[in-house]
Protein backbone atom coordinates (compact mmCIF):
# COMPACT_ATOMS: atom_id res chain seq x y z
CA UNK A 1 0.00 0.00 0.00
CA UNK A 2 2.86 2.28 -0.64
CA UNK A 3 2.29 5.52 -2.11
CA UNK A 4 5.91 6.39 -3.00
CA UNK A 5 6.61 4.00 -6.11
CA UNK A 6 6.27 6.92 -9.15
CA UNK A 7 9.83 7.96 -9.31
CA UNK A 8 9.18 11.70 -9.89
CA UNK A 9 12.70 13.16 -10.82
CA UNK A 10 13.16 16.77 -9.59
CA UNK A 11 12.95 18.59 -12.85
CA UNK A 12 13.73 22.52 -12.26
CA UNK A 13 12.56 24.22 -14.90
CA UNK A 14 14.36 27.42 -15.42
CA UNK A 15 13.91 30.67 -17.39
CA UNK A 16 14.89 34.14 -17.65
CA UNK A 17 12.43 35.81 -15.53
CA UNK A 18 12.06 32.86 -12.68
CA UNK A 19 11.97 29.68 -11.41
CA UNK A 20 9.50 27.06 -10.22
CA UNK A 21 10.39 25.20 -8.31
CA UNK A 22 9.52 21.19 -8.19
CA UNK A 23 8.47 20.87 -4.10
CA UNK A 24 7.83 17.42 -4.70
CA UNK A 25 3.93 16.67 -5.25
CA UNK A 26 3.38 13.20 -5.85
CA UNK A 27 0.67 11.18 -7.63
CA UNK A 28 -1.04 8.62 -5.36
CA UNK A 29 -0.11 5.72 -7.41
CA UNK A 30 -1.08 2.81 -5.02
CA UNK A 31 -3.86 1.08 -4.72
CA UNK A 32 -7.29 2.93 -4.72
CA UNK A 33 -10.57 1.00 -2.67
CA UNK A 34 -13.61 1.22 -3.63
CA UNK A 35 -16.76 1.85 -2.63
CA UNK A 36 -17.50 -0.72 -0.64
CA UNK A 37 -14.17 0.37 1.64
CA UNK A 38 -15.41 3.52 1.95
CA UNK A 39 -18.76 2.35 2.98
CA UNK A 40 -16.71 -0.38 5.60
CA UNK A 41 -15.10 2.68 6.63
CA UNK A 42 -17.71 4.91 7.47
CA UNK A 43 -20.13 2.53 9.42
CA UNK A 44 -16.70 1.71 11.65
CA UNK A 45 -16.62 5.62 12.13
CA UNK A 46 -20.17 6.00 12.86
CA UNK A 47 -20.05 2.48 15.50
CA UNK A 48 -16.92 4.48 17.08
CA UNK A 49 -18.29 7.81 17.20
CA UNK A 50 -21.59 6.58 19.08
CA UNK A 51 -19.60 5.46 22.04
CA UNK A 52 -17.19 8.43 21.77
CA UNK A 53 -14.42 6.02 20.85
CA UNK A 54 -11.40 8.27 19.21
CA UNK A 55 -12.69 11.49 20.83
CA UNK A 56 -11.84 12.64 24.51
CA UNK A 57 -13.14 11.39 28.22
CA UNK A 58 -15.92 13.73 27.75
CA UNK A 59 -17.81 12.43 25.14
CA UNK A 60 -17.26 8.69 26.55
CA UNK A 61 -19.32 9.99 29.94
CA UNK A 62 -22.67 9.20 28.60
CA UNK A 63 -22.25 5.63 26.51
CA UNK A 64 -20.54 4.52 29.38
CA UNK A 65 -22.66 5.54 32.10
CA UNK A 66 -25.86 4.08 30.14
CA UNK A 67 -23.54 0.93 28.96
CA UNK A 68 -23.10 -0.04 32.75
CA UNK A 69 -26.49 1.02 33.36
CA UNK A 70 -28.11 -1.52 31.12
CA UNK A 71 -25.53 -4.02 32.32
CA UNK A 72 -27.08 -3.73 36.25
CA UNK A 73 -30.03 -5.68 35.97
CA UNK A 74 -27.54 -8.81 34.17
CA UNK A 75 -25.09 -8.63 37.45
CA UNK A 76 -27.40 -7.99 39.69
CA UNK A 77 -29.23 -11.34 38.50
CA UNK A 78 -26.08 -13.16 38.50
CA UNK A 79 -25.36 -12.13 42.36
CA UNK A 80 -28.20 -12.98 42.76
CA UNK A 81 -28.27 -16.69 41.71
CA UNK A 82 -24.52 -16.72 43.41
CA UNK A 83 -26.03 -15.83 46.85
CA UNK A 84 -29.52 -17.88 46.84
CA UNK A 85 -28.22 -21.69 44.97
CA UNK A 86 -31.66 -22.89 43.32
CA UNK A 87 -32.30 -19.58 42.30
CA UNK A 88 -33.31 -19.16 39.11
CA UNK A 89 -32.67 -16.54 36.13
CA UNK A 90 -34.02 -12.74 37.12
CA UNK A 91 -34.57 -11.65 34.25
CA UNK A 92 -35.63 -12.80 30.39
CA UNK A 93 -33.46 -13.40 27.45
CA UNK A 94 -35.91 -11.26 25.79
CA UNK A 95 -37.88 -8.28 27.54
CA UNK A 96 -34.92 -8.04 29.84
CA UNK A 97 -35.94 -5.47 32.64
CA UNK A 98 -39.09 -4.31 31.37
CA UNK A 99 -38.93 -0.86 32.35
CA UNK A 100 -34.74 -0.21 32.13
CA UNK A 101 -34.49 -1.54 28.67
CA UNK A 102 -36.58 1.20 26.49
CA UNK A 103 -35.64 4.30 28.84
CA UNK A 104 -31.87 3.52 28.91
CA UNK A 105 -32.14 3.03 24.74
CA UNK A 106 -34.02 6.20 24.57
CA UNK A 107 -31.33 8.40 26.30
CA UNK A 108 -28.62 6.49 24.54
CA UNK A 109 -30.21 7.27 21.30
CA UNK A 110 -31.58 10.26 21.67
CA UNK A 111 -27.87 11.22 23.04
CA UNK A 112 -25.77 9.48 20.22
CA UNK A 113 -27.67 9.51 16.94
CA UNK A 114 -27.41 13.59 16.99
CA UNK A 115 -23.53 12.59 17.29
CA UNK A 116 -23.41 10.32 13.88
CA UNK A 117 -25.49 12.73 11.78
CA UNK A 118 -25.67 16.44 12.58
CA UNK A 119 -22.27 17.58 12.58
CA UNK A 120 -22.05 16.49 8.70
CA UNK A 121 -25.10 18.54 7.87
CA UNK A 122 -24.48 21.15 10.10
CA UNK A 123 -20.64 21.91 8.73
CA UNK A 124 -21.31 20.43 5.39
CA UNK A 125 -19.40 17.69 4.90
CA UNK A 126 -21.52 15.69 2.91
CA UNK A 127 -20.62 17.21 -0.49
CA UNK A 128 -17.29 15.83 0.53
CA UNK A 129 -18.86 12.08 1.00
CA UNK A 130 -20.39 12.45 -2.40
CA UNK A 131 -17.08 13.47 -4.06
CA UNK A 132 -16.12 9.90 -3.04
CA UNK A 133 -16.96 7.47 -5.35
CA UNK A 134 -20.01 6.18 -2.95
CA UNK A 135 -23.61 6.16 -4.45
CA UNK A 136 -26.37 8.59 -2.61
CA UNK A 137 -27.51 5.96 -0.71
CA UNK A 138 -24.16 4.84 0.67
CA UNK A 139 -23.93 7.19 2.86
CA UNK A 140 -27.36 6.41 4.96
CA UNK A 141 -26.83 2.78 4.63
CA UNK A 142 -23.30 2.98 6.22
CA UNK A 143 -24.77 5.16 8.72
CA UNK A 144 -27.64 2.66 9.63
CA UNK A 145 -25.61 -0.61 9.77
CA UNK A 146 -22.95 1.40 12.30
CA UNK A 147 -25.50 2.58 14.60
CA UNK A 148 -27.75 -0.84 14.32
CA UNK A 149 -24.10 -2.00 15.52
CA UNK A 150 -23.68 0.34 18.43
CA UNK A 151 -27.27 -0.54 19.54
CA UNK A 152 -26.77 -4.12 19.18
CA UNK A 153 -23.65 -3.49 21.85
CA UNK A 154 -25.87 -1.78 24.05
CA UNK A 155 -29.08 -4.29 23.74
CA UNK A 156 -27.16 -7.76 23.59
CA UNK A 157 -23.82 -7.24 25.41
CA UNK A 158 -25.77 -7.62 28.65
CA UNK A 159 -27.80 -10.66 27.25
CA UNK A 160 -24.74 -12.34 27.31
CA UNK A 161 -22.99 -11.60 30.30
CA UNK A 162 -26.58 -12.71 31.83
CA UNK A 163 -26.35 -15.52 29.97
CA UNK A 164 -22.34 -16.36 30.67
CA UNK A 165 -23.09 -15.52 34.56
CA UNK A 166 -26.52 -18.49 34.87
CA UNK A 167 -24.28 -21.00 32.43
CA UNK A 168 -21.37 -20.44 34.61
CA UNK A 169 -23.59 -21.16 37.62
CA UNK A 170 -25.90 -24.16 36.86
CA UNK A 171 -25.09 -27.78 36.62
CA UNK A 172 -25.24 -30.29 34.27
CA UNK A 173 -25.35 -30.19 30.05
CA UNK A 174 -29.10 -30.07 29.71
CA UNK A 175 -29.28 -26.73 31.89
CA UNK A 176 -26.50 -25.31 29.98
CA UNK A 177 -28.47 -26.62 26.58
CA UNK A 178 -31.47 -25.00 27.72
CA UNK A 179 -30.45 -21.24 28.65
CA UNK A 180 -28.58 -21.13 25.08
CA UNK A 181 -31.72 -22.16 24.07
CA UNK A 182 -33.44 -19.14 25.79
CA UNK A 183 -31.05 -17.08 24.47
CA UNK A 184 -31.40 -17.38 20.85
CA UNK A 185 -35.00 -15.88 20.41
CA UNK A 186 -33.37 -13.16 22.80
CA UNK A 187 -30.36 -12.31 20.29
CA UNK A 188 -32.65 -12.37 17.49
CA UNK A 189 -35.59 -9.78 19.20
CA UNK A 190 -32.66 -7.63 20.09
CA UNK A 191 -31.66 -7.66 17.00
CA UNK A 192 -34.96 -6.34 15.65
CA UNK A 193 -34.87 -3.50 18.44
CA UNK A 194 -32.07 -2.18 17.45
CA UNK A 195 -32.80 -2.23 14.19
CA UNK A 196 -35.67 -0.64 14.64
CA UNK A 197 -34.15 1.70 17.21
CA UNK A 198 -31.41 3.10 14.67
CA UNK A 199 -33.69 3.81 12.20
CA UNK A 200 -36.26 5.61 13.87
CA UNK A 201 -32.98 7.53 15.85
CA UNK A 202 -30.97 8.27 12.63
CA UNK A 203 -34.44 9.33 10.63
CA UNK A 204 -35.83 11.47 13.32
CA UNK A 205 -31.88 12.69 14.82
CA UNK A 206 -30.99 13.77 10.51
CA UNK A 207 -33.92 16.19 10.49
CA UNK A 208 -31.58 19.00 11.85
CA UNK A 209 -28.30 19.49 12.21
CA UNK A 210 -28.08 21.44 14.91
CA UNK A 211 -27.27 18.92 17.81
CA UNK A 212 -29.30 20.19 20.47
CA UNK A 213 -32.70 20.70 18.32
CA UNK A 214 -31.78 16.98 16.99
CA UNK A 215 -31.23 15.38 20.33
CA UNK A 216 -34.59 17.09 20.79
CA UNK A 217 -36.36 16.04 17.80
CA UNK A 218 -35.08 12.11 19.03
CA UNK A 219 -36.42 12.21 22.20
CA UNK A 220 -39.36 14.28 22.63
CA UNK A 221 -41.10 11.96 20.39
CA UNK A 222 -40.17 8.83 21.78
CA UNK A 223 -40.99 9.55 25.59
CA UNK A 224 -43.73 10.90 25.05
CA UNK A 225 -45.25 8.57 22.94
CA UNK A 226 -43.95 5.68 25.33
CA UNK A 227 -45.68 7.11 28.27
CA UNK A 228 -48.90 8.37 26.69
CA UNK A 229 -49.10 4.17 25.65
CA UNK A 230 -48.20 3.14 28.92
CA UNK A 231 -50.46 5.46 30.63
CA UNK A 232 -53.49 4.75 27.98
CA UNK A 233 -52.95 1.15 28.34
CA UNK A 234 -53.29 1.41 31.88
CA UNK A 235 -56.29 3.26 32.00
CA UNK A 236 -57.80 0.72 29.17
CA UNK A 237 -57.30 -1.88 31.75
CA UNK A 238 -59.19 0.17 34.60
CA UNK A 239 -61.82 1.98 33.23
CA UNK A 240 -63.14 -0.03 30.66
CA UNK A 241 -64.92 -3.29 29.96
CA UNK A 242 -63.29 -6.28 28.82
CA UNK A 243 -63.49 -7.31 24.99
CA UNK A 244 -65.06 -10.71 24.36
CA UNK A 245 -63.21 -13.73 25.78
CA UNK A 246 -62.15 -11.99 28.78
CA UNK A 247 -59.59 -10.42 26.62
CA UNK A 248 -58.26 -6.83 27.80
CA UNK A 249 -60.24 -3.90 26.73
CA UNK A 250 -59.37 -2.96 23.19
CA UNK A 251 -57.84 0.69 24.44
CA UNK A 252 -55.16 -1.59 26.37
CA UNK A 253 -54.24 -3.50 23.85
CA UNK A 254 -54.23 -1.11 20.84
CA UNK A 255 -52.71 1.79 23.00
CA UNK A 256 -49.03 0.23 22.27
CA UNK A 257 -49.12 0.75 18.57
CA UNK A 258 -48.22 4.48 18.87
CA UNK A 259 -44.40 3.67 20.17
CA UNK A 260 -41.90 1.83 18.89
CA UNK A 261 -40.76 0.21 22.60
CA UNK A 262 -44.46 -0.18 23.18
CA UNK A 263 -44.40 -1.92 19.54
CA UNK A 264 -41.45 -3.79 19.94
CA UNK A 265 -43.37 -5.59 23.78
CA UNK A 266 -46.52 -6.38 22.14
CA UNK A 267 -44.10 -8.19 19.53
CA UNK A 268 -43.01 -10.24 22.62
CA UNK A 269 -46.35 -10.63 24.04
CA UNK A 270 -47.62 -11.96 20.58
CA UNK A 271 -45.04 -14.48 20.81
CA UNK A 272 -46.18 -15.41 24.41
CA UNK A 273 -42.54 -14.19 25.98
CA UNK A 274 -43.84 -10.80 27.20
CA UNK A 275 -44.13 -10.13 30.68
CA UNK A 276 -47.64 -10.36 31.29
CA UNK A 277 -49.92 -7.96 33.07
CA UNK A 278 -52.56 -7.80 36.34
CA UNK A 279 -56.12 -7.43 35.01
CA UNK A 280 -58.90 -7.26 37.19
CA UNK A 281 -61.82 -8.75 34.84
CA UNK A 282 -65.34 -8.59 36.97
CA UNK A 283 -66.15 -5.34 38.81
CA UNK A 284 -63.44 -3.09 38.85
CA UNK A 285 -60.50 -1.87 41.32
CA UNK A 286 -61.36 1.80 41.07
CA UNK A 287 -64.35 3.38 43.29
CA UNK A 288 -67.26 3.82 41.13
CA UNK A 289 -67.24 0.82 38.66
CA UNK A 290 -70.66 1.82 36.95
CA UNK A 291 -71.80 -0.62 34.15
CA UNK A 292 -70.12 0.63 30.71
CA UNK A 293 -71.35 1.20 27.35
CA UNK A 294 -70.86 -2.68 27.14
CA UNK A 295 -73.64 -3.38 29.82
CA UNK A 296 -71.04 -5.45 32.18
CA UNK A 297 -71.50 -7.29 34.94
CA UNK A 298 -72.70 -5.23 37.68
CA UNK A 299 -70.88 -4.60 40.61
CA UNK A 300 -71.84 -6.81 42.70
CA UNK A 301 -69.82 -9.95 40.49
CA UNK A 302 -66.68 -11.27 42.30
CA UNK A 303 -63.58 -9.73 41.77
CA UNK A 304 -60.99 -11.95 40.12
CA UNK A 305 -57.12 -11.02 39.17
CA UNK A 306 -55.89 -12.75 36.29
CA UNK A 307 -52.66 -12.41 34.48
CA UNK A 308 -53.19 -11.60 31.03
CA UNK A 309 -51.03 -10.74 27.58
CA UNK A 310 -51.88 -7.08 27.54
CA UNK A 311 -52.03 -7.45 23.38
CA UNK A 312 -54.75 -10.08 23.46
CA UNK A 313 -55.73 -11.54 20.26
CA UNK A 314 -54.26 -8.29 18.52
CA UNK A 315 -50.62 -9.68 18.19
CA UNK A 316 -50.23 -9.86 14.56
CA UNK A 317 -50.88 -6.20 14.51
CA UNK A 318 -47.97 -4.91 16.52
CA UNK A 319 -46.28 -7.42 13.98
CA UNK A 320 -47.38 -4.95 11.04
CA UNK A 321 -46.64 -1.89 13.13
CA UNK A 322 -42.90 -3.16 13.71
CA UNK A 323 -42.71 -3.46 9.95
CA UNK A 324 -44.43 -0.36 9.05
CA UNK A 325 -42.32 2.03 11.80
CA UNK A 326 -38.78 0.15 10.34
CA UNK A 327 -39.87 1.07 6.72
CA UNK A 328 -41.21 3.86 7.10
CA UNK A 329 -37.87 5.12 9.39
CA UNK A 330 -35.72 3.61 6.99
CA UNK A 331 -37.58 5.26 3.57
CA UNK A 332 -37.57 8.46 5.31
CA UNK A 333 -33.83 8.29 6.59
CA UNK A 334 -33.31 7.63 2.64
CA UNK A 335 -35.07 10.02 1.79
CA UNK A 336 -33.58 12.30 3.60
CA UNK A 337 -30.39 11.67 2.05
CA UNK A 338 -31.29 12.07 -1.57
CA UNK A 339 -30.10 15.61 -2.28
CA UNK A 340 -26.37 16.27 -1.90
CA UNK A 341 -26.80 19.98 -0.59
CA UNK A 342 -28.83 18.55 2.27
CA UNK A 343 -29.31 21.54 4.91
CA UNK B 1 -30.05 48.78 36.57
CA UNK B 2 -29.62 46.93 39.70
CA UNK B 3 -33.19 45.13 39.62
CA UNK B 4 -33.63 41.48 40.20
CA UNK B 5 -35.24 41.62 36.95
CA UNK B 6 -34.52 43.73 33.40
CA UNK B 7 -37.03 43.95 31.08
CA UNK B 8 -34.83 44.57 27.84
CA UNK B 9 -33.17 41.02 28.83
CA UNK B 10 -36.91 39.54 29.42
CA UNK B 11 -38.17 41.03 26.27
CA UNK B 12 -34.77 39.74 24.14
CA UNK B 13 -35.11 36.16 25.45
CA UNK B 14 -39.20 35.97 25.58
CA UNK B 15 -38.34 36.94 21.58
CA UNK B 16 -35.63 34.65 21.17
CA UNK B 17 -37.56 31.75 22.24
CA UNK B 18 -41.01 32.16 20.73
CA UNK B 19 -40.42 33.92 17.42
CA UNK B 20 -39.43 30.40 15.59
CA UNK B 21 -41.36 28.45 13.64
CA UNK B 22 -40.38 25.45 15.81
CA UNK B 23 -41.91 27.50 19.01
CA UNK B 24 -45.41 25.83 17.50
CA UNK B 25 -44.08 22.52 18.78
CA UNK B 26 -43.53 23.08 21.67
CA UNK B 27 -46.91 23.47 22.23
CA UNK B 28 -48.16 20.01 20.66
CA UNK B 29 -47.57 17.55 24.30
CA UNK B 30 -49.94 19.99 25.52
CA UNK B 31 -52.80 19.96 22.84
CA UNK B 32 -52.07 15.74 23.04
CA UNK B 33 -52.75 15.65 26.76
CA UNK B 34 -56.18 18.24 25.97
CA UNK B 35 -57.08 16.24 23.13
CA UNK B 36 -56.65 12.62 25.08
CA UNK B 37 -58.38 14.44 27.78
CA UNK B 38 -61.41 15.40 25.55
CA UNK B 39 -61.46 12.17 24.13
CA UNK B 40 -61.60 10.06 27.42
CA UNK B 41 -64.03 12.30 28.75
CA UNK B 42 -66.45 11.31 25.45
CA UNK B 43 -65.74 8.04 25.58
CA UNK B 44 -64.99 6.63 29.60
CA UNK B 45 -66.88 9.68 31.35
CA UNK B 46 -68.49 8.03 34.04
CA UNK B 47 -65.61 6.75 35.74
CA UNK B 48 -63.39 8.85 38.19
CA UNK B 49 -60.13 6.76 37.60
CA UNK B 50 -58.71 7.87 34.61
CA UNK B 51 -58.19 12.10 35.27
CA UNK B 52 -55.45 11.73 37.73
CA UNK B 53 -53.80 8.79 36.47
CA UNK B 54 -53.29 10.98 33.01
CA UNK B 55 -52.90 14.47 34.55
CA UNK B 56 -50.53 13.06 37.07
CA UNK B 57 -48.62 10.47 35.00
CA UNK B 58 -48.36 12.17 31.77
CA UNK B 59 -48.90 15.82 33.20
CA UNK B 60 -46.19 15.40 35.66
CA UNK B 61 -43.65 12.76 34.10
CA UNK B 62 -43.51 14.37 30.09
CA UNK B 63 -45.62 17.13 29.71
CA UNK B 64 -43.99 18.98 32.74
CA UNK B 65 -40.05 18.43 32.44
CA UNK B 66 -40.03 18.58 28.90
CA UNK B 67 -41.73 21.41 28.32
CA UNK B 68 -39.20 22.76 31.35
CA UNK B 69 -36.01 21.14 29.68
CA UNK B 70 -36.41 22.20 26.13
CA UNK B 71 -37.29 26.17 27.78
CA UNK B 72 -35.28 25.91 30.66
CA UNK B 73 -31.90 24.90 28.63
CA UNK B 74 -33.08 26.76 25.72
CA UNK B 75 -33.22 30.44 27.42
CA UNK B 76 -29.28 31.14 28.45
CA UNK B 77 -27.91 27.58 26.65
CA UNK B 78 -29.54 29.34 22.84
CA UNK B 79 -27.48 32.34 23.95
CA UNK B 80 -23.95 30.79 24.86
CA UNK B 81 -23.97 28.24 22.19
CA UNK B 82 -24.47 31.36 19.53
CA UNK B 83 -21.74 33.26 21.12
CA UNK B 84 -23.87 36.66 21.76
CA UNK B 85 -23.51 35.98 25.66
CA UNK B 86 -20.73 37.76 25.05
CA UNK B 87 -22.38 40.95 24.55
CA UNK B 88 -24.58 40.44 26.53
CA UNK B 89 -22.13 39.71 29.67
CA UNK B 90 -20.48 42.88 28.77
CA UNK B 91 -22.99 45.34 29.49
CA UNK B 92 -23.22 46.59 33.22
CA UNK B 93 -26.17 43.52 34.03
CA UNK B 94 -25.76 42.06 37.14
CA UNK B 95 -25.01 38.13 36.51
CA UNK B 96 -27.94 37.83 38.94
CA UNK B 97 -29.84 39.72 37.22
CA UNK B 98 -29.12 37.86 34.18
CA UNK B 99 -30.22 34.57 35.85
CA UNK B 100 -32.82 36.02 37.49
CA UNK B 101 -34.83 37.60 34.58
CA UNK B 102 -33.89 34.36 32.09
CA UNK B 103 -35.59 32.10 34.97
CA UNK B 104 -38.73 34.40 35.37
CA UNK B 105 -39.12 33.92 31.35
CA UNK B 106 -38.69 29.94 31.70
CA UNK B 107 -41.17 29.80 34.43
CA UNK B 108 -43.51 31.39 32.77
CA UNK B 109 -42.95 30.31 29.39
CA UNK B 110 -43.56 26.69 30.92
CA UNK B 111 -46.47 27.79 33.05
CA UNK B 112 -48.26 28.23 29.55
CA UNK B 113 -47.03 25.86 27.63
CA UNK B 114 -47.15 23.05 30.31
CA UNK B 115 -48.86 24.48 34.12
CA UNK B 116 -52.20 25.90 31.93
CA UNK B 117 -53.04 22.89 29.48
CA UNK B 118 -52.24 20.78 32.35
CA UNK B 119 -55.46 22.75 34.19
CA UNK B 120 -57.20 22.74 31.23
CA UNK B 121 -57.25 19.25 30.48
CA UNK B 122 -58.27 18.52 34.20
CA UNK B 123 -60.94 20.95 34.20
CA UNK B 124 -62.26 19.19 30.93
CA UNK B 125 -61.62 15.81 32.74
CA UNK B 126 -63.56 16.91 35.99
CA UNK B 127 -64.59 20.10 36.19
CA UNK B 128 -62.99 23.74 36.45
CA UNK B 129 -63.69 24.32 40.03
CA UNK B 130 -63.00 20.48 41.35
CA UNK B 131 -59.94 20.16 43.78
CA UNK B 132 -57.89 17.89 41.43
CA UNK B 133 -57.78 20.99 38.49
CA UNK B 134 -56.78 23.36 41.15
CA UNK B 135 -54.42 21.11 43.10
CA UNK B 136 -52.54 20.18 39.78
CA UNK B 137 -52.68 23.74 38.57
CA UNK B 138 -50.69 24.50 42.09
CA UNK B 139 -48.95 22.12 41.70
CA UNK B 140 -47.81 22.16 37.96
CA UNK B 141 -47.19 25.97 38.68
CA UNK B 142 -44.67 25.06 41.55
CA UNK B 143 -43.17 22.24 39.28
CA UNK B 144 -42.42 24.74 36.38
CA UNK B 145 -40.51 26.74 38.69
CA UNK B 146 -38.42 24.14 40.71
CA UNK B 147 -37.64 22.09 36.86
CA UNK B 148 -37.06 25.84 35.51
CA UNK B 149 -34.05 26.28 38.73
CA UNK B 150 -32.54 23.24 37.83
CA UNK B 151 -31.92 22.95 34.07
CA UNK B 152 -30.92 27.04 34.18
CA UNK B 153 -28.04 25.91 36.57
CA UNK B 154 -27.17 23.11 34.16
CA UNK B 155 -27.08 25.19 31.40
CA UNK B 156 -24.78 27.52 33.02
CA UNK B 157 -22.86 24.92 34.18
CA UNK B 158 -22.19 22.85 30.79
CA UNK B 159 -21.96 23.39 27.34
CA UNK B 160 -25.73 23.67 25.84
CA UNK B 161 -25.71 19.97 24.78
CA UNK B 162 -24.41 18.64 27.50
CA UNK B 163 -26.68 20.72 29.82
CA UNK B 164 -29.39 19.23 27.37
CA UNK B 165 -27.89 15.43 27.80
CA UNK B 166 -28.12 15.58 31.51
CA UNK B 167 -31.47 16.90 31.75
CA UNK B 168 -32.92 14.45 29.54
CA UNK B 169 -30.53 11.85 32.26
CA UNK B 170 -32.68 13.36 34.92
CA UNK B 171 -35.85 13.68 33.13
CA UNK B 172 -35.91 10.67 31.81
CA UNK B 173 -33.43 8.07 33.79
CA UNK B 174 -33.62 9.48 37.48
CA UNK B 175 -37.02 11.32 37.53
CA UNK B 176 -38.83 8.14 34.51
CA UNK B 177 -37.13 5.37 35.64
CA UNK B 178 -35.25 5.22 38.97
CA UNK B 179 -37.47 7.15 41.30
CA UNK B 180 -40.58 4.51 40.28
CA UNK B 181 -37.95 1.50 41.00
CA UNK B 182 -36.07 3.22 43.75
CA UNK B 183 -39.02 4.80 45.82
CA UNK B 184 -36.42 6.79 48.38
CA UNK B 185 -35.19 8.86 45.08
CA UNK B 186 -38.21 10.52 45.06
CA UNK B 187 -37.29 12.68 48.04
CA UNK B 188 -35.06 14.09 45.31
CA UNK B 189 -37.11 14.51 42.50
CA UNK B 190 -38.97 17.89 41.53
CA UNK B 191 -41.63 16.05 39.98
CA UNK B 192 -42.76 14.44 43.06
CA UNK B 193 -42.58 17.59 45.15
CA UNK B 194 -44.92 19.20 42.72
CA UNK B 195 -46.89 16.07 42.71
CA UNK B 196 -46.82 16.34 46.62
CA UNK B 197 -47.78 19.66 46.43
CA UNK B 198 -51.32 18.84 44.06
CA UNK B 199 -51.93 16.22 46.09
CA UNK B 200 -52.43 18.68 49.18
CA UNK B 201 -55.06 20.32 47.45
CA UNK B 202 -56.53 17.24 45.27
CA UNK B 203 -56.42 14.69 47.90
CA UNK B 204 -56.34 11.79 45.21
CA UNK B 205 -54.27 8.35 45.87
CA UNK B 206 -54.44 7.86 42.31
CA UNK B 207 -51.89 10.60 41.77
CA UNK B 208 -48.77 8.56 43.32
CA UNK B 209 -47.72 11.30 45.45
CA UNK B 210 -45.36 9.65 47.53
CA UNK B 211 -44.18 12.58 49.25
CA UNK B 212 -45.70 14.75 52.68
CA UNK B 213 -46.76 17.99 51.33
CA UNK B 214 -44.58 19.40 53.89
CA UNK B 215 -41.32 17.88 52.54
CA UNK B 216 -42.62 19.01 48.85
CA UNK B 217 -42.66 22.35 50.20
CA UNK B 218 -39.48 22.07 51.96
CA UNK B 219 -37.33 20.30 49.90
CA UNK B 220 -39.15 22.10 46.72
CA UNK B 221 -37.66 25.50 48.25
CA UNK B 222 -34.76 24.05 49.43
CA UNK B 223 -33.26 22.94 46.35
CA UNK B 224 -34.65 25.86 44.13
CA UNK B 225 -32.82 28.12 46.23
CA UNK B 226 -29.72 26.11 46.26
CA UNK B 227 -29.78 25.86 42.36
CA UNK B 228 -30.29 28.86 41.58
CA UNK B 229 -28.06 30.24 43.79
CA UNK B 230 -25.21 27.76 42.26
CA UNK B 231 -26.41 29.16 38.59
CA UNK B 232 -25.74 32.45 39.76
CA UNK B 233 -22.35 31.25 40.80
CA UNK B 234 -21.77 29.13 37.46
CA UNK B 235 -22.46 32.53 35.40
CA UNK B 236 -20.51 34.75 37.27
CA UNK B 237 -17.58 32.35 36.75
CA UNK B 238 -18.63 32.06 33.19
CA UNK B 239 -15.51 32.39 31.03
CA UNK B 240 -14.92 32.02 26.79
CA UNK B 241 -13.78 29.17 26.25
CA UNK B 242 -11.73 29.27 22.80
CA UNK B 243 -14.04 29.86 19.71
CA UNK B 244 -17.40 28.76 20.82
CA UNK B 245 -18.99 26.84 18.68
Amino acid sequence: MSADTAGVQPAAVSSASGVIHDIGYRKYAGQRLGRAQIVRALAVQSLRSAFGIGRGAKAKIFPVLLFVLMCLPAVVSIAAMALHPGQGRLFSYDTYQQALRPLVLLVFVSLQAPNLVSADLRYHTLPLYFARPISRMDYPIAKLAGFTTACLAMIEIPLLILWVGTVSQVHGASAVWHETRALGPGLLYGLAWSLLLASIGLALASSTGKRVFSICAVAVPLFVTWILATVLSHIGLQTFQPAAGGEPPALASLAGLMNPFTVMNGVADWFGSGTKVFYARTGGPGPAPGPGPGGGPGPGGALHVELVNLVGHYGPLYGVMFLIMLTLAIGGLFLRYRKVGVA
Amino acid sequence: MSGLINGVIVRITLRATLSRRRAMLLALPAIILIGISALLTATAASSQVWPPEILGTFGFTVLLPLTALIIGTSVLGAEIEDGSIVHLLATPVRRYTVIFSKYVVATALTIAFAAIPEYLASAIATSPGSKLSIGLLVGAVAASFLYNALFIFFSATFRPGRALAFGLIYVVLWEGLLSNLVPGIALLSMGHYGLAIADAIAHDSALHAYLSTGTGIGMGLALAVLTIGLGINRLAAFTIKGDVA
